[in-house]
């Protein structure tokens, strides 16, 4: 029974994190139907700047993690207004290939910075670890999902009272009327896109937190999201929320029981077996709006 | 002296679908394969392998622009099928079969795989299909690791010799000239399939599927058709690498292979077996000369090898974004443009 | 004789041609160099050894021909980054073959092991990295050769003091977890059974990806079979990863680690989690009091160093010494038979104590059967005891 609470302990910390991306990119495609296969590079770049921040320059945790912040903000408003506006109305192998490409030139940037070795990644939530019924817990796991729990909160509330926040769900339900209600489409844009950045800059501090260290692996974490969202639905949060900790849990589960039998690597490709099982089923998600076609 | 008329003008639907506009092309095509084909005696092992690779990429090139630029619909598990055929060619090679039956081999077992993972294309598109697929990737690169018995896992195996009635393909060379045979074939037969009733389904699908389907073409079967034509590319050229490379391994084929083949057509030009050609050959070029001028520039190995490596990675993705913000229709577009450019010069208006 | 145009480009041709054809000399010295390929991890998954190991053997190979060379002539080191990829590896071996060089050392086990039929077709030499038991039997692998004690034996010594430090009373009880490669699986089977061979139970077997994340629930796993050690067969990277995971879930087992996986920098990286695990190394640390460290701190002196030395950049050094060695006694005979000739008259060939003493004959290509055990003792790695196996001949090619 500890072996299979420890699973999911760590399968749902680990999948509050894939939350916390999914979400990322559900914003991007929910306001300007873009998918951004860069997300993972999103939060492998912003590990590795608060890790400059903190040990290159010295600053203090909280001022790290907003440094962060900012240079998240910078670059994805750089992104979407070079790479992303030109793609407007290009078919979506485009759009897919031009974020494929954005994702190389991320993580050559970040390579050439800061080779290919692992770096250990500060602490921030230090201590021993403490048991809760029978499962040997982090201050690092828990730490982690508390904070993406409160930032989930944090952003349900901006979308709900926030005028810019009301503006975006506006754009995302119907851009024309948006336009025609004054609302600057072009700025939702590049507001969804600084969000989802800010979002997966905090994931990526959050993952070096619990491992201790961060490498180019991180990067992968964008591929994982693309089962959760698919699980979640395109465009709801919400789904990214719930898909985001099932992958985590069952993922952790699949490692578990099934490596032992087929000799490791069960753990990675459950989530694309679970994706291919959902998109025959149900491709639009658990919460995902059905889309209707017609000629 | 030019005896071309100033403009494209076709009168009958005979010269509207040649293979060659025009004779020119025709000559330029038997010009090129010759000096292809006297290549490898002039060549050192290392042009050899190149040109080999570029052989390759021009197959797999071509299947992919099959899939993707005429039928429209995406696929990011192109590794995954190149793996498939890698691994049947390998095997049946070892049997002790001929080329004959091992490259056809390979590339319906690829072809198979292809159409498995092509069955979701009937109810998703665009976006979904290209996670479908990226799944696929990932499930096939689970499969060939852990089926130790027939693909060696991640210790791969060693490929024998390519052999053809007692003639045996065992030097670079050799296998470079089976790849320029198929090569030609592949392009030859890409060419023809859009002179015929299946390739224009194809392109009737990418133009608007449900309307195709209005017009009378079974959407399902010509999906999977697609699928099936682009995997079996895919698998000929996974066996052409096998026999290339000597030893396959899942390292041969991680999604990365995929994204570039994405890419040669993207920059090629979807929709066009021309595009893919240059595609292919300049997605292969680039790599190998980025390596060349970064070697010969970093004097003091090793401190700036990580350099060189995230070099290529750079401007690998600054070409995709480059091509798709400034050039989206790809070189071959290019290509035609300054075509008409000296038709008409000094002329031009 | 008129100059035709098809003149031109037969003559123009053949004076390309011949360019190309002649031989380039080493300046300065009369006698062309000695072109030796060396393909080495730089960026992959094993890299964090890989670079301290290429840093010993390009920094000795400076040394040689700083002093003249082998025998006058220079030794030509080609060095490429395959980035721990066996396509890659493929590739350079091509380039090498056609740069013609004399012998390659390699690097990696999955590579090494591929590429066997080819380095045997072509008969060239090739020094690897990799300690594989499989490429000890010269009737399989007559042109493999490496230095120090095999993984197999690494892993059977281990195994000697692991059941002498396991409780009394009862069976000891191991585990391996390995990585998902050839050089995570290339001692196991040896090593399953040596369990059966000393009466230990061997309860678990856990594998690791190449790189991973977390390996929470490999160890999970483990944690149930409860061993008392448990040898991890994956590189330093790795093995922190998974001390640090152990640590968090609290387990009582003892970790040994192998060759690539144990150096003096383990403790930097895995803190207080690396505190008593043992690690397999066929040569000396760095700075050790043995002859052979002297005129490496002596070239440190002069050429302060990039990276921080350790055990590993003294694996690299070591390796020149032997084959440097192999080709001076191979003399004008520099050719992949004559060099292996060369090395199969090594016979108890002393590197100043950076490695027991080498042995290659024809029959038997296993360098030495002894080996140091290290452990992690207040943070630091100490010499616990140097343990030897006896050279018995089925074991050869295992």
């Amino acid at each position: 029974m500890a072996f299979f609470l420890n699973l999911v302990v760590t399968g749902v910390v680990v999948g509050s994190v894939y939350a916390l991306v999914a979400m990322g990119f559900v914003l991007i495609f929910k306001a300007s139907r873009v998918v951004n296969f860069a997300q993972g590079e999103f939060l492998m770049v912003g590990a590795y700047v608060c890790l400059s921040f903190l040990v290159w320059l010295a600053f203090p945790y909280p001022a790290a993690v907003l440094g962060t912040l900012v240079f998240a903000v910078l670059l994805a408003l750089l992104v979407e207004r070079v790479i992303l506006r030109p793609m407007i109305g290009e078919p979506i192998l485009s759009v897919v290939m031009v974020t494929l490409g954005l994702a190389s030139v991320l993580r050559a940037a970040v390579q050439s910075v800061y080779g290919t070795d692992i770096r250990a990644f500060p602490e921030f939530f230090t201590g021993e670890p403490f048991r809760l019924g029978g499962v040997a817990v982090t201050p690092a796991y828990a730490g982690s999902f508390v904070a993406v729990l409160v930032l989930m909160g944090l952003l349900s509330l901006f979308f709900k009272y926030s005028k810019a926040g009301v503006a975006m769900r506006a754009t995302a339900f119907d851009q024309q009327v948006a336009l025609s209600m004054g609302i600057s489409v072009k700025r939702m844009f590049a507001l969804a896109w600084a969000i989802a950045a800010m979002v997966s800059v905090v994931g990526g501090i959050f993952l070096g937190n619990m491992r201790g260290g961060v490498d180019g692996s991180l990067a992968f974490i964008g591929l994982k999201v693309i089962p959760v969202v698919i699980l979640g639905g395109l465009d709801s949060l919400a789904g990214a929320f719930v898909g985001g900790l099932l992958v985590g849990v069952l993922e952790n589960l699949a490692g578990g029981y099934l490596d032992p039998y087929v000799g490791g690597g069960a753990k990675e490709v459950a989530p694309f077996v679970l994706l291919i099982l959902i998109l025959m089923v149900r491709p639009y998600g658990l919460f995902g709006t059905e889309e209707i076609e017609r000629v | 002296m030019t005896t071309a008329r100033c403009g494209d003008f076709r009168v009958s639907y005979e010269s509207d679908s040649r293979i060659f506009a025009s004779p020119v092309g025709r000559v330029a095509c038997a010009l090129f394969l010759l000096l292809a084909a006297l290549a490898p005696l002039a060549a050192s092992s290392y042009q050899i392998d190149l040109m080999s690779r570029i052989g390759i990429a021009v197959i797999g090139a071509v299947g992919l622009n099959i899939l993707t630029g005429f039928a429209g619909q995406i696929s990011l598990g192109h590794a995954g099928f190149l793996a498939v055929g890698a691994y049947t060619g390998a095997r049946l090679t070892a049997l002790g079969l001929p080329v004959v039956v091992t490259i056809p081999g390979a590339g319906l077992a690829a072809a198979a795989v292809g159409m498995v993972f092509g069955i979701p294309s009937l109810r998703l598109k665009g976006l979904y299909l290209a996670m479908a697929t990226l799944a696929a990737h990932f499930i096939i690169e689970f499969v060939v690791i852990r089926w130790r018995s027939v693909t060696g896992g991640t210790d791969g195996i060693v490929v024998d010799t390519a052999t053809l009635f007692g003639f045996e393909f065992d030097s670079a060379a050799k296998v470079f000239y089976l790849i320029l045979v198929i090569a030609v074939v592949a392009v030859l037969f890409a060419r023809n399939l859009f002179r015929t009733r299946v390739g224009r389904a194809f392109v009737a699908i990418r133009d608007r599927d449900i309307s195709a389907e209005v017009m009378g073409i079974p959407l399902f079967r010509y999906k999977l058709l697609a699928f099936g034509v682009s995997s079996f590319y895919a698998g000929v050229a996974g066996a052409h690498l096998a026999h290339q490379a000597g030893i396959i391994t899942p390292e041969n084929f991680p999604i990365t292979v995929a994204i570039d083949y994405l890419a040669m057509i993207i920059i090629g030009g979807l929709g066009s077996v021309l595009g893919s050609v240059l595609g292919a050959a300049f997605m292969t070029l680039v790599p190998d000369l980025l390596r060349i001028v970064a070697t010969a520039l970093s004097g003091s190995f090793p401190a700036l090898i990580g350099l060189i490596v995230s070099l290529r990675e750079a401007v690998f993705g600054l070409l995709i974004i480059f091509f798709l913000v400034f050039e989206p229709d790809g070189m071959a577009a290019r290509w035609r443009t300054i075509k008409a450019y000296w038709k008409l010069w000094p002329f031009s208006y | 004789m008129g100059l035709t145009r098809r003149r031109f480009v037969v003559v123009g041709g053949a004076l390309v041609a011949a360019s190309g054809l002649t031989p380039h000399r080493a300046h300065g010295q009369g006698k062309a160099p000695i072109k030796v390929g060396g393909l080495f991890d730089l960026t992959g998954v094993t890299s964090e050894v890989g670079k301290p190991f290429a840093q010993g053997v390009i920094d000795h190979v400076k040394i040689v021909n700083e002093r003249g060379g082998v025998n006058g002539r220079r030794i030509d080191l080609t060095a490429v980054d395959y980035g721990y990829k066996i396509p890659q590896a493929v590739a350079a071996y091509k380039q090498f073959t056609g740069q013609d060089v004399v012998m390659i050392n390699g690097w990696g086990t999955g590579d090494t092991e591929a590429l066997v039929k080819s380095v045997n077709d072509d008969r060239i030499p090739y020094i690897s990295a990799s300690f594989s038991g499989h490429l000890t039997d010269p009737k399989k692998t007559p042109y493999n050769f490496f230095v120090g004690a095999s993984y197999s034996d690494n892993l059977r010594i281990f195994m000697d003091y692991a059941k002498a430090h396991s409780p009394s009373g009862r069976k000891a009880r191991i585990a391996f977890v390995y990585a998902d490669n050839g050089y995570g699986r290339a001692p196991i089977e040896a090593g399953r059974r040596y369990a059966k061979e000393i009466g230990v139970d061997l309860v678990d077997e856990q594998v690791v990806p190449s790189s991973f994340q977390d390996s929470t629930s490999q160890l999970l796993n483990m944690k149930q079979k409860d061993p008392d050690w448990a040898y991890i067969n994956t590189t330093t990277t790795w093995v922190a990863q998974i001390l640090k995971d152990a640590q968090k879930l609290g387990l009582r087992t003892r970790f040994g680690s192998n060759p690539y996986g144990y150096s003096e920098k383990l403790p930097e990286v895995a803190k207080e989690a690396s505190e008593g695990v043992v690690g397999m190394l066929p040569n000396v640390l760095y700075g050790a009091d043995v002859p052979g460290m002297k005129e490496i701190l002596a070239f440190h002196k002069a050429n302060p160093p990039q990276l921080a030395p350790d055990a590993l950049y003294v694996r690299g050094w070591a390796y020149v010494t032997v084959w440097a060695e192999a080709l001076r006694r191979a003399g004008d005979d520099l050719n992949g038979p004559g060099v292996k000739k060369a090395l199969e008259t090594l016979r108890g060939f002393d590197t100043g104590g950076l490695t027991p003493p080498i042995t290659y004959t024809a029959e038997d290509h296993r360098p030495t059967t002894r080996s140091f055990l290290y452990i992690v003792r207040n943070g630091k790695v100490v010499l616990e005891h140097e343990g030897e196996v006896p050279r018995k001949p089925e074991w050869l090619g295992l």
